[in-house]
C-alpha cells in the first residue's frame, strides 16, 4: 500500500506538471505571482503486522486475526513540524505495527476547521477507529457525534476533550494538563518557602486548551497553596522561544525587574526564551525561582546548571503508545462508550524533576 | 458604386472552428485551472474513488476552501490584495458567539466583515496606503481584538444544538454550508459578469487612470470590491462558528493561504485585471479533490507541501506572459553574448 501511494503521488504530480506546461503554451490565461498553500498538512505512516513469537503475542495475534488488521485514522494538530510531535509518532507508529493497525495520521496545524474537514474525511473513510488529539476542545463536539452516528470508537490523546463531550468518546489517554501547573505551581510555592515574591507568567498559545489548562493550574494552585506569591503579569510565549523572550521582556519593563522574582513558563521551550530575557535585563538567574513543564532536551540541562529550578516531566512516547492502545482497547471491546471502564482515562505519570533527580534515569528527556 | 471592404485585424482574421476556438480561449483565464482539475478528477477517480463516492465530504472541503477565495477575488480583480479575510473570519466568529441572541450575533458578525471591508478600502482608496500594509494592519489589529473580546479562549454558543443542526444536510446530502457557498458563488458570480459595477472592477484592475478617465467611479468600486471579500469572509466567520458550535479566536489560520491559492491556480492575475470567479471555483475545487484525496491515500505531509508548491509553481511559470517575459530575457541574454566579444 505504502507503494501505492507513492505511485498515487509521483503520477499526480507528474500528470499535473505535464498537463500544466503544455496548457501554458498554448492557453492565454494569465496568472500571477509566486503565492504558497498552506494545504492539508496530513501525514501517514503505514503498519504492518509483524510477526511475533512469545505467547501473549501469539494470542493478541489470534485476535487480529479475527478482528483486524484495523484501519485507524489519528487526527492530530501537529507533527513532525513540532518537538513534541515528531517523537509523539515513532512509538505511535510502533505500537500501531505491534497491534496490526493501520494508521492514517493527518495533521491540522491546530486550525479547528480543518481539523473538522479532516474529521468528516475520516468519518467518510468508515475506519475502525480514530484517535482525536483535538485542537481546540470546544470545538470538536460535531466530529464526536459524527463518529457516533457512524459506529466509529474515538479515543482522546494528549489533551481531553470538554467534561460534557466525554461521553461521546472511548476514552482517554494524555497528560493531565491543569495537574502538571499545578504541580510547577507545587514546586514554586516550596521554592518561595514564604516568602513575599512577584513572578511573571509566560503560557502557551492562546486559546489552546493545553495552554488554558496549564495557565489556570498553575493561577489557581498558587492562590491557594502560597497567596505569598504574587502573578504580576501574564503573557503567551505561543510555545515559541523567540516570543516568549519577548513577551518576559516586556512584561519585566512593564512590572520592572526589581519587583520580579520568579518565572513560570508553561514549557521549557518558552522557559529557555524567558530566562534570555532575565538576563538580558541584568537579573541574577540563578536568585530567580523558575518553574516549568516538560524536562526536554532543552529543559533539563537548564534544571542541571540550576537556571531551572523545577519542571515537570512529560513523556512523548508514552503519549503516543498509549493513544494506539486505547484505540486499540476500544476496537476490541475492552473499553465502551463513557469513561466508566476502568481502563479509559490513562493519565501520564507527570514526576517534578529538580537538581535532586534531573540525571535520574526515569525521567530522562525524550523531546 | 461604392465598394466595401473588410478588413479582419489580430484575433479576428483567424478563422474557422479551431480559430474561434482559440480566440475565445484566449479572453479567458481560467484555461490551466481548468486543466489542472481534468487531470486532478481522472487521476483521483482512478486511485482514489472514494473521493466522489463520499462527495458531500469533497464538497464541503472545496466549500472551506473555496468560500473566503471567491471573495478575495472580488478585490483581486482590482488589482488589490486582502490579507485581513481571516482575522475578519475569527473575529466575525467571536462577535456572533458573544451575542446570545444567534440572530443579532449573526446580523452583527456581518456587520463586522462590511465594516472592515470599508475600513480596509478608506484605507487603500482614500488615504492612499498600499493593500498589502493596510490589509497586513488590518490582519494583526482584528486578531487582537478577537483574543481580547474572547478573553483569549474559545467562545461558545449558548445552544450547541442550532449549531449541530446547522451541519446536518439540508437538501439531499447537501449541508448548508455547501449550499451558501453556491449560492454566494452565483451572487458574485452575476455581479462581476452581469452588472455593470462588477465589470468594471476589471477596468478598475487593468489601467486605473484610465479607469478614471473613462468615468468609472474607481474609490466607489474598491470600496465595494473590499466590502465584499469582508463580507463573505466574515460569513465563513458565521458559518464555522455555526458547524463547529464554538468561535475559536485563532481560528482561520490556514485560509488565508489557501484562498490565494485557489485564486492563482484559477488563472486570477494578482496585478488585477485578468481573471474570473469561475476560475477561483475551479481552482477551489482543484484543492480540495486534491486535500481529500491526499488524506485518504495517507501521502505524508512534506510530500504534499512539495506536491501544492510544486503545482502552484507551474501554475505561475506557465502563464504565457511568464513564458514570454522568460523567453525575452533569454534572447536579449544570447544577444549581449553575441555583442560582448567584439565590444
Amino acid at each position: 500500500m505504502r507503494k501505492s501511494r507513492v505511485t498515487f503521488a509521483a503520477s499526480m504530480l507528474a500528470a499535473a506538471a505535464l498537463t500544466l506546461a503544455a496548457c501554458g503554451g498554448s492557453d492565454d490565461s494569465s496568472s500571477a505571482d509566486a503565492g504558497s498553500e498552506d494545504t492539508a498538512a496530513e501525514e501517514t505512516v503505514e503498519e504492518t503486522v509483524e510477526e511475533t513469537d512469545d505467547g501473549e503475542a501469539a494470542e493478541e495475534e489470534a485476535v487480529d486475526t479475527a478482528d483486524g488488521p484495523f484501519e485507524v485514522y489519528a487526527l492530530l494538530p501537529q507533527g513532525n513540524d513540532q518537538p513534541y510531535g515528531t517523537t509523539y509518532l515513532p512509538p505511535m507508529e510502533e505500537t500501531a505495527a505491534e497491534l496490526g493497525i493501520n494508521l492514517t495520521i493527518t495533521n491540522s496545524e491546530y486550525d479547528a476547521d480543518k481539523q473538522a474537514s479532516e474529521c468528516e474525511v475520516a468519518v467518510a473513510a468508515q475506519p475502525d477507529g480514530i484517535i482525536l488529539w483535538p485542537a481546540v476542545a470546544d470545538s470538536i463536539r460535531p466530529c464526536l457525534e459524527a463518529a457516533n452516528n457512524a459506529g466509529i470508537p474515538v479515543w482522546i490523546t494528549n489533551a481531553d476533550v470538554n467534561p460534557e463531550d466525554t461521553d461521546l468518546t472511548f476514552g482517554y489517554s494524555g497528560t493531565d494538563s491543569y495537574g502538571q501547573g499545578a504541580a510547577s505551581a507545587e514546586m514554586m510555592c516550596e521554592f518561595a518557602d514564604g516568602a513575599e515574591i512577584g513572578v511573571i507568567q509566560v503560557n502557551g498559545l492562546t486559546g489552546n486548551s493545553v495552554a488554558t489548562l496549564r495557565g489556570n493550574g498553575f493561577k489557581e494552585t498558587i492562590a491557594e497553596l502560597c497567596p505569598n506569591v504574587t502573578i504580576l503579569a501574564e503573557q503567551p510565549g505561543n510555545w515559541n522561544k523567540d516570543e516568549s523572550q519577548i513577551a518576559a521582556s516586556e512584561m519585566l519593563t512593564s512590572v520592572g525587574p526589581d519587583n520580579v522574582q520568579g518565572i513560570y513558563a508553561a514549557d521549557d521551550t518558552m522557559v529557555a526564551g524567558a530566562i534570555d530575557a532575565a538576563a538580558a535585563q541584568g537579573l541574577d538567574v540563578d536568585g530567580l525561582i523558575i518553574t516549568s513543564i516538560g524536562n526536554t532536551f532543552l529543559g533539563n540541562p537548564l534544571v542541571e546548571s540550576g537556571d531551572l529550578d523545577g519542571t515537570v516531566f512529560q513523556s512523548s512516547s508514552w503519549d503516543g503508545e498509549n493513544a494506539v492502545r486505547g484505540i486499540y482497547a476500544a476496537m476490541t471491546g475492552e473499553t465502551d462508550l463513557g469513561r466508566d471502564d476502568a481502563g479509559s482515562v490513562l493519565y501520564m505519570p507527570n514526576p517534578k524533576v529538580t537538581a535532586q533527580n534531573y540525571d535520574d534515569p526515569a525521567v530522562a528527556p525524550e523531546w | 458604386m461604392s465598394q466595401t471592404q473588410t478588413i479582419s485585424l489580430g484575433s479576428a482574421a483567424q478563422e474557422g472552428v479551431w480559430g474561434r476556438i482559440r480566440t475565445v480561449a484566449s479572453r479567458r483565464t481560467e484555461g490551466r485551472g481548468l486543466a489542472l482539475l481534468a487531470v486532478i478528477i481522472i487521476v483521483v477517480a482512478l486511485l482514489e474513488p472514494l473521493v466522489f463516492t463520499a462527495y458531500q465530504v469533497t464538497l464541503g472541503r472545496i466549500a472551506l476552501v473555496g468560500i473566503v477565495a471567491l471573495g478575495l477575488t472580488a478585490v483581486i480583480l482590482m488589482g488589490e490584495l486582502d490579507l485581513s479575510v481571516a482575522s475578519t473570519l475569527a473575529v466575525s466568529g467571536v462577535i456572533m458567539a458573544s451575542i446570545p441572541d444567534l440572530t443579532l450575533g449573526i446580523i452583527a458578525a456581518l456587520a463586522t466583515g462590511l465594516i472592515v471591508g470599508m475600513i480596509n478600502a478608506f484605507f487603500v482608496s482614500v488615504v492612499g496606503i498600499n493593500s498589502f500594509i493596510a490589509t497586513l494592519g488590518m490582519l494583526f489589529a482584528l486578531r487582537g481584538l478577537a483574543f481580547v473580546i474572547s478573553d483569549e479562549a474559545p467562545v461558545s454558543l449558548t445552544n450547541k444544538d442550532v449549531g449541530i443542526a446547522f451541519g446536518q444536510p439540508l437538501i439531499g446530502p447537501l449541508t448548508p454550508r455547501i449550499l451558501i457557498f453556491v449560492l454566494v458563488f452565483i451572487a458574485i458570480q452575476v455581479f462581476v459578469s452581469r452588472v455593470k459595477a462588477g465589470r468594471e472592477f476589471f477596468a478598475v484592475g487593468g489601467n486605473r487612470q484610465a479607469a478614471r478617465d473613462a468615468g468609472i467611479p474607481v474609490t466607489r468600486r474598491i470600496f465595494t470590491g473590499f466590502m465584499i471579500s469582508g463580507f463573505v469572509a466574515s460569513l465563513a466567520g458565521v458559518i464555522n462558528t455555526l458547524e463547529r458550535t464554538t468561535a475559536d479566536p485563532t481560528a482561520g489560520s490556514t485560509v488565508l493561504l489557501a484562498s490565494f491559492a485557489a485564486a492563482i491556480i484559477g488563472g486570477n492575475y494578482l496585478k488585477g485585471g485578468r481573471g474570473s470567479i469561475v476560475g477561483t471555483l475551479i481552482g477551489a475545487a482543484a484543492l480540495g479533490i486534491l486535500q481529500v484525496a491526499l488524506t485518504l491515500s495517507g501521502v505524508q505531509v512534506p510530500v504534499q507541501q512539495i506536491f501544492i508548491g510544486v503545482i502552484l509553481l507551474v501554475a505561475v511559470t506557465t502563464d504565457p506572459n511568464s513564458l514570454r517575459s522568460v523567453a525575452g530575457s533569454l534572447r536579449t541574454l544570447r544577444q549581449g553574448r553575441a555583442k560582448s566579444p567584439g565590444s
